[in-house]
């Protein structure tokens, strides 16, 4: 028996509201992962994370070495998590660690100066396609929802007609 | 015609006078009621003065005359002394004096430490009530037991002698009652009218308008639900409130409010509340009050006893100082209480004789035999005691004196009553008198436990009942009562965990067939140095094996005897003290209750410093602290800026005290200082030492700090470990590694190993273990004192390990655990709800709509009436930034209709819509019902979460 990561989802807000509270409740887990080396180090963002736990869930702030780390150790088996990053680097970095999954769902990925929009809640740079190329090399779904019954798009697709991949 | 009337109808036919008096069993034949039962009547009838005995064998009873025509107006009243009858006798007294000198009395006068410890609580008191026009509401906080309702009932008194008021009434109310009903509580507080809610049949007038033109106590404000905080709010700014199911506020009363809470007033629960109320009243804790006020309040709470037994009571230097040494955290309270304890034993044992009753220190039970031990620690104390103190003190009843307060510490009956009925009852059926005793002592001390430590006591047995079987904690208790009735052997809190966990363990192997320990020649030897727990050892076995009726081998019994060993306090003395002091009304005092909290050390004290304060007066404040705490091996203080850190040589000068001073302290500092010094034999050059290197955190030595832990890090590669303690190593032990370890998974824990140790070679193995791993904290029956945190059993198995796993953290990360406090400040979280706008959202410019999200919170948590939390407001923001960028990019989430449906009905659904308004104005946005269904949603979860939360 292994972990059973039930969804990981990039989101660069990560754990915020009625979003996530809808996921933990369609998908079924029993804790919230955040999984980021940078909120894990950020004392504030770490307190409003785990104060907007949806109830009855608990959630905790983690570095990607350490969610690697507890996804091997058998101890953690009884865990079935939802996974929260915040980009698609770091989903890459935990998947090439070993968590096994066959999709990742994507929420929201914020406009900076390096990125440009994809779909209207998502945008890219380098490094985030050279992540989705690989993820697409290894038959990793890339679905686009912001909700669980938001009908499915697949991220892969907008970026073919965007023509940067 | 009860039993009481006949009795009563008998004696008025046959015993009119001294002369005719009649015997209890005169009466039980003449009436046909048993002995016992007349006896318990005519007890009573004795205490309410209707009657009245004359003493001799047997005793003569007669009618008392005199009292007689009082009987009428005393009927009403409940007839048990020191109860509810008592504050009315007070007060008819206080009436009484009232006629001769009006306004010249002043209730305060009596109080103890009005002219010393209390002098400024009692003049603010004053000054809140004479304040014109109406006077000045007022707060009162104190630690547990400190008197907060007895400092509250006088002021009502002086306020009803000074004219002040115009009704009489001090009206109490509990706000913890209903602390889990807001509604309930509400309509107490404030009232309904009829239809309000189902079974609202009529009209109520609630507490504040029974309390009008009186007084009204609202005692536990901390637990005021937000609710009921507006209200009151409300009605202390205007005077006027509404009942439960009314629209207007038209209802007026005057009432003077006082309030009550051992809340820490920094806490955000009050902020609100202090920033309302302009006098706040500090009650000073029973440590920090002069020897001679202790002695005083002693000799008054003695005196009460007196007058309840009318019998003189005579007690010697060592059991006052036993007694005051057993206030452990309960303040005046919990002194009552350890009063009322040893005058019930006191009052049985000497119930032969008739004038007085002897307190005797060797029957003293242990917990309150430890009080000379504590006071001895403190040396300072124990001399200015020892001043004041002499030799045998003779308690005499004193009317004057009167009769107790109601509080939460009085027992809700008679104890001697008891007391007395039952040693009748015993005796008549032929008992001898250790047997009664026994039988009785029994009985107070369950009567008194079960009343004054109802909570804690409840919660421990109930978090040990998850995982040991009901049936061992009550053997293990019938052990306890064993030990301590027989066998002299000091029984302490800890032994109802160790001893039930290791009996477990023990039946389970027994029942899984496990092969037998065997018995290493190390136990036998070890076990030979104390041959008295072999033989209480002996006793333990004899008593499992009757219970359980199989054979329990010998070798149990050695480890049972280092068990009982293991459980015998440890002599706590020469920890070097420390002192933290900081500016700030509660900053020290909050950081060494963390520190106290988390590691349950009693070397520690607080010294807040308002800014305010002059330098002399800190000074002096400190020095006391310093000459408080101080074992004789000097004291450490710990201060927050640098001006403070001058003060070693003057304070060491002042003190004689060796003190030694660090800056810039943190919690994490504290919990260090606190971990270093609770070895006995740590001293404090080398504590202050490695303290001053532990000391990093100012920019200029962080860097070095930074390296250092890098060297540290390389040269430590041993893995984490928790040492988990019982004397075999195998049985309690192993059952503390399954509870750790699921702990540590619980909090994703993975880098500390918990290994078993057995007391017998405990030594050997920490030495053996520590080549390999970097013992981080250890727990389990005994404390092996290593230079890292023990937390004991009881402190483990209370709230789900939350201590330990906080205690953990701290141990992982020194530094970054100041905690966040989003709850701090306004600016702050408008401030910061800002920066994470800007650092997630695309399209929309933060600094232009954080005003207006800021002003949807305030309005939505006006409209919905509940307190949103700092944290929320922020989430909220967040959310609806989402759902503003969503409706910009034509992208809104969707609801499925049945759901949609459903949430128009929701009543926070039209104040939704009214805030979306805010956003329309300003933004000519229409956010979707659909969107509107999250927010509302977002809404409910947290409602739901701070529900599950208080439950």
């Amino acid at each position: 028996m292994t972990m059973d990561v039930r969804l990981l989802r990039i989101d660069s807000r990560l754990l915020h509201g009625q979003v996530t509270t809808n996921w933990a409740k369609a998908v079924n887990v029993n804790r919230i992962l955040v999984v980021s080396d940078r909120v894990a180090r950020d004392q504030t963002r770490k307190t409003l994370i785990v104060q907007a736990a949806p109830p009855g869930i608990r959630v905790n702030v983690i570095t990607l070495d350490k969610m690697i780390r507890i996804y091997h150790d058998r101890r953690f088996d009884i865990l079935k998590p939802m996974i929260l990053v915040e980009d698609a680097v770091d989903a890459r970095c935990i998947v090439e660690g070993g968590i096994k999954i066959d999709s990742i769902n994507i929420g929201a990925i914020s406009f900076d100066d390096t990125r440009v929009m994809v779909t209207d809640a998502i945008a890219v740079n380098a490094a985030d396609v050279a992540a989705f190329k690989w993820f697409h090399a290894h038959g990793i779904k890339l679905d686009v929802r912001k909700v669980s019954n938001d009908s499915s798009k697949n991220l892969w697709k907008s970026l073919s007609e965007k023509g940067l991949v | 015609m009860t039993r009481r009337e006949k009795v009563l109808a008998y004696l008025e036919k046959h015993a009119l006078s001294i002369d005719q008096g009649v015997t209890t069993s005169e009466i039980s034949e003449a009436i046909g009621v048993l002995r016992p039962n007349v006896s318990k009547e005519l007890n009573q009838l004795v205490r309410e003065g209707k009657i009245e005995k004359i003493n001799g064998r047997p005793t003569h009873y007669f009618v008392n005359h005199a009292t007689k025509k009082r009987e009428i107006k005393v009927e009403q009243q409940k007839p048990t002394i020191g109860f509810a009858g008592a504050a009315k006798i007070s007060e008819q007294s206080i009436k009484e004096h009232d006629a001769t000198n009006k306004n010249e009395v002043d209730v305060f006068e009596n109080m103890i430490g009005s002219r010393d410890s209390l002098k400024n609580q009692v003049e603010q008191a004053k000054a809140a009530l004479l304040y014109p026009p109406h006077g000045l509401n007022t707060l009162i906080i104190g630690p547990t037991g400190s008197g907060k309702t007895y400092f509250a009932n006088k002021m009502y008194h002086f306020a009803l002698d000074r004219e002040i008021i115009s009704k009489k009434g001090f009206t109490t109310f509990n706000c913890a009652d209903y602390a889990h009903n807001p509604q309930l509580l509400m309509s107490h507080l404030f009232g309904y009218v009829k239809g309000a809610f189902t079974g609202a049949n009529s009209d109520k007038d609630g507490l504040i308008q029974e309390a009008d033109g009186g007084m009204l106590f609202l005692d536990e404000v901390h637990r005021l639900p937000p609710e009921g905080q507006e209200m009151i709010f409300y009605f202390m700014d205007h005077g006027t409130y509404s009942r439960l199911g009314e629209t207007t506020k038209v209802h007026h009363a005057d009432v003077r409010l006082v309030y009550a809470t051992t809340e820490d007033p920094e806490s955000s629960l009050l902020q609100t509340f202090v920033r309302r109320i302009p006098i706040i009243i500090q009650l000073p804790d029973l440590k920090q009050r002069s020897a001679r006020e202790k002695l005083q309040l002693l000799e008054q709470l003695l005196t009460l006893e007196a007058n309840r037994i009318h019998k003189n009571i005579r007690l010697n230097e060592d059991v006052v100082q036993a007694l005051l040494g057993s206030v452990t955290y309960g303040n005046v309270g919990q002194l009552k209480s350890n009063i009322q304890l040893v005058c019930a034993q006191g009052f049985l044992n000497s119930m032969h004789d008739k004038n007085e009753i002897t307190l005797l220190f060797s029957q003293l039970p242990p917990n309150i035999k430890d009080g000379l031990s504590n006071l001895a620690d403190d040396r300072k104390e124990l001399g200015n005691l020892s001043r004041l103190l002499e030799p045998t003190m003779v308690i005499k009843p004193d009317a004057k004196r009167g009769l107790p307060e109601i509080d939460s510490y009085e027992l809700p009956y008679n104890l001697y009553e008891i007391i007395g009925d039952k040693a009748t009852l015993l005796k008549d059926e032929g008992l001898d008198q250790t047997a009664i005793n026994n039988f009785i002592m029994t009985d107070i001390n369950l009567h008194l436990k079960s009343f004054y430590r109802q909570g804690k006591l409840e919660k421990i047995v109930s978090s040990l009942n998850e995982i040991v079987d009901q049936e061992i904690i009550d053997l293990t208790k019938q052990i306890q009562r064993l030990l301590q009735e027989k066998e002299d052997y000091p029984v302490r809190d800890n032994f109802i965990y160790a001893m039930s966990l290791h009996i477990s363990s023990f039946i389970k192997r027994i029942q899984s067939g496990k092969p037998l320990r065997h018995i290493s020649s190390d136990l036998i030897s070890m076990v030979h140095d104390y041959p008295d727990e072999l033989k209480i050892a002996e006793h333990v076995k004899d008593l499992i094996e009757e219970h359980y009726r199989f054979p329990v081998p010998e070798s149990e019994v050695y480890y049972m005897a280092i068990l009982l060993v293991s459980l015998k306090s440890e002599p706590k003395a020469g920890k070097v003290g420390i002192v933290v002091a900081a500016h700030g009304n509660s900053t020290a005092s909050s950081m060494v209750q963390v520190v106290s909290q988390l590691l349950s050390v009693d070397n520690i004290v607080a010294y807040d410093m308002p800014l305010e304060m002059s330098p002399k007066v800190a000074l002096d404040g400190i020095a006391l602290q310093a000459k408080n705490i101080d074992r004789g091996n000097g004291v450490l203080l710990l201060v927050d800026m640098g001006s403070l850190s001058t003060f070693s040589s003057k304070l060491t000068e002042k003190t004689n005290i060796h003190v030694k001073t660090i800056d810039m302290v943190t919690t994490a500092m504290v919990l260090e200082a606190a971990r270093k010094t609770a070895l006995i034999d740590s001293d404090l050059e080398t504590v202050y030492r490695e303290l001053r290197e532990f000391n990093g955190y100012s920019r200029t030595i962080e860097k070095a700090k930074k390296k250092k832990n890098t060297v540290q890090k390389k040269s430590d590669h041993r893995e984490k470990a928790i040492l988990a303690i019982c004397s075999t190593g195998e049985g309690t032990a192993r059952r503390i590694k399954e509870l750790l370890d699921e702990i540590l998974v619980d909090n994703l824990i993975d880098d500390i190993t918990v290994i078993t140790v057995s007391v017998v070679t405990m030594k050997e193995q920490i030495a053996k273990i520590q080549q390999d791993y970097q013992i981080v904290a250890t727990t389990g029956v005994v404390n092996p004192q290593l230079a890292v945190p023990f937390v004991s059993l009881e402190n483990l198995l209370q709230g789900g390990g939350e201590s330990f796993v906080s205690l953990i953290e701290e141990i992982n990360n020194h530094t970054a655990r100041e905690a966040v406090n989003l709850e701090q400040s306004e600016s702050l979280t408008e401030e910061t709800s800002q920066k994470y706008l800007g650092q997630y959202f695309t399209f929309i410019n933060p600094a232009k709509i954080v005003k207006t999200l800021w002003g949807y919170c305030d309005f939505m948590q006006q409209r919905s009436n509940s307190h949103l939390s700092n944290a929320f407001k922020i989430s909220l923001i967040m959310h609806l930034a989402g759902a503003i960028e969503r409706y910009l990019t034509r992208s809104e989430m969707s609801v499925p209709d049945e759901k949609l449906s459903r949430i128009r009905t929701d009543k926070l659904y039209p104040i939704v819509k009214q805030a979306n308004e805010l956003l329309r104005k300003k933004f000519n946005i229409n956010l979707s019902d659909d969107e509107v269904y999250y927010i509302v949603e977002l809404f409910n979860t947290e409602k739901e979460k701070i529900d599950t939360q208080n439950k």
